[in-house]
């Protein structure tokens, strides 16, 4: 029988210790299968659901494992900058702030998913693509660098209730831009004088909070004729007489209509959920606010709202009696260079966005978002004729003329739109008197300030 | 061929190899010297990796003087400027004069002044985000609670608060006010109570109660724990992030931002995390000295409450 000696325990230890650093290399192949992935928390419970349900079913299919975190939008948005900057990356991501693919995109710090994309590339819309493709100042060209899964426009929501209120029908709505949104001031003056004393017409976001004022801002301007502010080559034509001329009409309009008292006061302070409060608490009888989180928000507790009281439209037609372009915003998933299981992220990519699934995924989270693949909006559950609220927003989003936001262009609108330089033209006009001409002139100044850092060639 | 310097070091005598140990160990003998090394460790390592690293990465973040060049080229950082100092000033200095007045009215004796302290030591116990929150939304200038009040109890409209720049930042310093002002009260209570009774009693006997005896013994008692707190809040509040951003959101149109959101915002809004560093890092040449001095009070304070 051989006995424990202080020699032979110290013999074995070391042996255990050299077979462990041996094993160590298997251990973190079996490792490799397991990707790191974080996620925006969803506006419902559904969208996670959802979310979950294809993660899951791809480490069925794959045998992989995703390490999957569902992180509220703010501090996932401060966990994605804080892991950018260090270096320490988890292996997928959506691009939370948006911009984030155009800023970091220009700095060559994705990985390039052309190969992924490619799988589905013909099925996605030309706008969905187009968002995907940022430029990058290294290389000095635009590739993909995030994969479209889901996106939104900006729909206008009203208060069909309010505008029958009113002694009108939403066919009375004029089809044109101006008489359009004048025409609410019309149901407005209606509702005071039937004694509500805290109406107004219009939901106009005039702050210089979140990203909602930033998107009433373009989509006005293109309306106006000044959708060619930024061109898809990254140029800005800040000095184009017709960009300047939409933006001062643009501007005119929304402080003319504060000013004039059809827009809530305190929404030149709003925050992002401020509007959709303001809206939901009958405060103002129309809103311009993305997604179907309005009127998603009421269907489960108040289905009356949803299915007779609210109505959901695309824009009207320009001044001129053209289609307007609407900003289609597309969230992308992206793998940050640096990622440990580039290969899995991929794969689990290729598997998410074939069309069955991911049409799936988007309908289980209640069809708060988009799909990015025109022929997903030939499903039933987008044309359903008994909701009132989806057709008209898959028709804006995937059949009415449509381009990516400005920043995936040029990554300095994405400082320009956290700066908020037209909520301060607005503001100048609305609080210091300026005349628009100057404001849109002083921000236009601030804008060319901020281009300058970003030249494309 | 030998330099100078080492030529003088051959003159020096050697330092004997006893008094540098003795240097490093003192009067620790044996294995009394490793124990106190392995109770060190934990702690010079827990402040390398939680203290100096974070300290030193925050410094090389911000260490490149072209931030600064676009920090101070941003329209909105000159006003921030302002509003940091305002901030400071007002809601500092009101909060504790108002935390020295009640501390004295919360020492008188009776049942109902406990339950009365009870109640208001709540601001500072409840989670300060729901508490902005609660805040903005009852600043809302159309259905917000505060203006809803006035219109039900005397029939006037309200102002709109988070409109204005100087109403909006008014209602954040008074938020913040409302929020802290219960702790500092409570530290100066602390600070009343260890007054000496026979001091109290000696001034009583020699006629010396009301605003005589809060001048000549209390204040000048707690003078030395007064200004500490005072420091020590100007430090807190340089650093107070969620008042600011969750009733006032920074606006309207940015100019409401202090130092500690203007940094939040450059630093994940406009995803430049080394400019928002660089935003905070400007209030160094106002933190360096506060700093300094509350060291110096910390020393002389001893002496007094």
């Amino acid at each position: 029988m051989a006995y424990l000696t202080r020699r032979s325990l110290l013999g074995r230890s070391l042996a255990l210790a050299a077979t462990a650093s041996f094993a160590r290399p298997h251990i973190a192949k079996a490792a490799a299968t397991t990707a790191t992935m974080w996620w925006a928390q969803g506006f419902v419970q559904d969208e996670d659901i959802a979310l979950r349900k294809v993660v899951s079913d791809y480490e069925k299919a794959s045998g992989n494992k995703i390490e999957l975190s569902i992180i509220p939008f703010a501090p996932e948005r401060q966990k994605i900058i804080s892991a950018l900057t260090s270096g320490v990356v988890p292996d997928l991501f959506n691009n939370n702030p948006g911009e984030i693919i155009a800023q970091y995109g220009w700095k060559d710090r994705w990985v390039d998913v052309s190969d992924v994309v490619e799988t589905q590339k013909d099925k996605y819309s030309k706008t969905a693509l187009l968002a995907a493709q940022p430029y990058n100042n290294v290389t000095k060209q635009r590739s993909f660098y995030g994969v479209p899964i889901q996106g939104a426009v900006v729909p206008i929501h009203v208060w069909k209730s309010l505008v029958e209120k009113a002694g009108y029908q939403i066919s009375d709505l004029p089809k044109t831009w101006d008489a359009f949104f004048d025409f609410f001031k019309d149901v407005q003056k209606k509702l005071r004088d039937q004694g509500m004393r805290k109406i107004y017409g219009q939901g106009f976001q005039v702050t210089a909070n979140g990203v909602d004022p930033n998107n009433l801002f373009y989509n006005f301007l293109s309306a106006h004729g000044g959708k060619d502010i930024v061109t898809s080559d990254g140029h800005t034509h800040l000095d184009d007489p017709q960009v300047r001329e939409a933006a001062i009409k643009t501007i005119s309009y929304l402080t003319s209509s504060y000013k004039d008292g059809y827009v809530p006061p305190s929404a030149i302070n709003w925050n992002d959920a401020d509007d959709n409060n303001a809206f939901h608490a009958h405060l103002m009888v129309m809103d311009v606010d993305g997604t179907l989180s309005t009127e998603v928000a009421v269907k489960a507790e108040h289905p009356d709202q949803y299915f007779k009281e609210m109505h959901t439209q695309g824009y009207p037609l320009s001044n001129d009696g053209k289609p307007v372009t609407a900003l289609f915003g597309v969230t992308c998933a992206m793998i940050p260079k640096g990622a440990k299981n580039v290969e899995v992220a991929k794969e689990l990519l290729k598997y998410w966005i074939q069309p069955e699934v991911v049409g799936g995924f988007i309908q289980t989270g209640l069809g708060r978002w988009l799909p990015v693949m025109p022929d997903l909006v030939k499903d039933p559950f987008w044309q359903d004729p008994k909701d009132p609220h989806r057709p008209g927003y898959a028709k804006m989003g995937l059949i009415d003329p449509t381009m990516p936001y400005y920043y995936v262009y040029n990554p300095a609108i994405s400082e320009i739109d956290a700066e908020h330089v037209w909520s301060v033209a607005e503001f100048d006009v609305i609080q210091r008197g300026m005349a628009p001409e100057q404001a849109v002139d002083k921000a236009f100044k601030r804008a060319a300030t901020i281009f300058a850092k970003y030249q494309i060639a | 061929m030998m330099n100078s310097a080492s030529a003088i070091d051959i003159g020096r005598p050697a330092i004997p190899w006893e008094t540098r140990r003795h240097f490093w160990r003192g009067e620790l003998k044996g294995s009394e010297y490793t124990w106190a090394l392995a109770f060190l460790v934990p702690y010079i390592a827990v402040f390398l990796i939680f203290v100096a690293y974070p300290v030193v990465y925050g410094l090389w973040m911000g260490s490149d003087a072209g931030l600064y060049r676009q920090l101070f080229a941003d329209p909105i950082y000159q006003n921030t400027a302002v509003n940091t100092v305002l901030y400071l000033a007002l809601a500092v200095n009101v909060k504790m004069v108002l935390a020295l007045l009640l501390s004295g009215f919360f020492m008188r004796p009776g049942r109902w002044t406990q339950a009365l302290l009870m109640i208001f030591v709540l601001p500072w116990a409840i989670p300060a985000l729901s508490a902005f929150i609660s805040i903005h939304w009852m600043l809302n200038g159309e259905w917000g609670f505060l203006n809803n009040l006035l219109y039900t109890l005397f029939h006037i409209d309200g102002a709109y608060w988070l409109n204005d720049r100087w109403l909006a930042l008014g209602s954040a310093i008074v938020s913040h006010i409302w929020k802290w002002l219960p702790f500092w009260m409570v530290i100066l209570i602390a600070g009343r109570m260890a007054i000496p009774l026979d001091i109290r009693d000696t001034a009583k006997v020699d006629g010396a109660t009301g605003v005589r005896s809060f001048v000549h013994i209390t204040l000048p008692l707690i003078a030395n724990l007064y200004l500490t707190c005072t420091l020590l809040s100007t430090i807190f509040t340089l650093g107070d992030f969620n008042t600011v951003y969750f009733v006032t959101g920074g606006g309207p149109a940015n100019l409401t931002h202090v130092l500690a959101t203007l940094g939040i915002r450059d630093a994940f809004d406009i995803a430049q995390p080394r400019l928002g560093v660089a935003a905070v890092m400007s209030a160094l040449p106002l933190m360096i000295p506060l700093v300094l001095v509350l060291m110096r009070r910390l020393r002389t304070a001893e002496v007094q409450l």
